[in-house]
């Protein structure tokens, strides 16, 4: 009886250190200890036209403190401004922003106003992460200008996160650990609609960028069931292999042509 | 022969000259390249018959302009961000609604 006690005691030791653990190591992982308010990254997209590279836009993407009465948010913004010789052909102001919790960079809204070429849109996800539920509302405009609006609720994944805070929780990653071939499945909502965003891990390059020559972790990214970003290896992602993990270079390869996403300036970083 | 590098040339050099007043002047590379060699074989062939083409002139000044507007942009026109008025107001706008809505959000920290 004795021996049996203790066994059971022993047993709920171990499962409790066992417990203790695998939370410690979750919350480990889920630490952001790369991105800091303040941050901003400039970057120059380019598009390839019959071979040549033509410069399109310039693309931003800044970090910074929000403030409620009871909580302290990180904002993920991100803009996308074509250039002065491009907007009287085809005008882009786009704006994306994700409200994040600072340490775990998981999002608590989500915005995205776009403006290209006359085309408007705005979309807005509001989560609610305890009924994994998430508010949404597009917003249109019509033919006479005026706009309309649909209201939703999605119900999503526990992991589902937006475009911006996504980015971000990629650069989190321990990308470090990784072996080469290793993949990994991130859940996506863009435009209502939850996709599969796989990211695989190719190895280690060393390349020359306007901020110096960075050894960068390559990656692979790919949607599942897409055809905008078939699974091949035409997307790819260069982070910087540091602790500051900066997206510095990206291809991609759509449809109707290939494209270039260049830094041009990187400030505030966190570490 | 002629006659076909002077059509040639002259569309090339139009091409060109089109491209290189919008913003895609680098592309205007590839019809400047072709309307000048079209330009030196009908000059090379006129040479050879020995008689004179007004339309070897017109293909060089085009062939000229052209190459000038591609040079003078790709020198002096740099990536220029456009007016940002717009966009800045929408920010603030975004800013200030999102504030509210998080208000009125109820936020779990530990998510």
């Amino acid at each position: 009886m004795l021996l049996n006690t203790l066994w059971l005691k022993t047993y709920d030791m171990k499962y409790f250190i066992f417990t203790f653990l695998a939370l410690l190591s979750l919350n480990n992982f889920a630490q952001n200890t790369t991105v800091a308010a303040g941050e901003k990254l400039i970057f120059t997209a380019s598009y390839n036209i019959s071979g040549l590279l033509t410069d399109i836009a310039q693309v931003k993407m800044e970090t910074s403190e929000v403030k409620t009465s009871k909580h302290t948010l990180l904002r993920l913004k991100g803009t996308a401004t074509t250039y002065k010789k491009w907007d009287d052909f085809f005008k882009i102001r786009d704006l994306y922003e994700s409200y994040v919790n600072p340490k775990t960079l998981t999002p608590y809204l989500y915005k995205r106003d776009i403006n290209e070429g006359g085309y408007y849109k705005f979309m807005q996800y509001n989560y609610n992460h305890k009924s994994k539920t998430v508010k949404s509302l597009k917003r249109k405009k019509n033919k006479d200008g005026k706009t309309w609006d649909e209201n939703k609720v999605l119900n999503i994944s526990a992991t589902a996160k937006d475009v911006m805070s996504t980015l971000y929780y990629i650069r989190n990653l321990d990308i470090h650990k990784a072996t080469v071939g290793e993949q990994q499945n991130f859940k996506i909502l863009f435009d209502n609609k939850e996709h599969t965003l796989v990211l695989k891990y190719i190895g280690k390059e060393t390349i020359s960028t306007k901020i110096g020559k960075k050894d960068c972790y390559k990656l692979v990214i790919s949607i599942k069931g897409n055809t905008l970003f078939k699974g091949t290896n035409d997307n790819l992602l260069w982070l910087t292999a540091d602790k500051n993990k900066i997206p510095v270079y990206a291809k991609f390869k759509i449809p109707v042509g290939n494209g270039e996403l260049k830094i041009e300036s990187a400030t505030g970083l966190k570490n | 022969m002629k006659k076909l590098c002077i059509i040639l040339g002259f569309i090339a050099a139009i091409l060109a000259v089109i491209l290189a007043v919008t913003p895609l002047s680098n592309l205007a590379i590839f019809p400047l390249v072709i309307a000048f060699l079209c330009g030196l074989i009908v000059l090379f062939i006129s040479k050879k018959q020995k008689n004179k083409t007004k339309t070897i002139q017109y293909i060089f000044l085009l062939v000229i302009i052209a190459l000038t507007l591609t040079i003078y942009k790709g020198v002096f026109n740099g990536n220029e961000i456009g007016d940002t008025e717009a966009l800045e107001i929408r920010e603030e706008e975004n800013l200030k609604d999102s504030k509210d809505i998080l208000e009125a959000s109820e936020i779990n920290d530990t998510y």
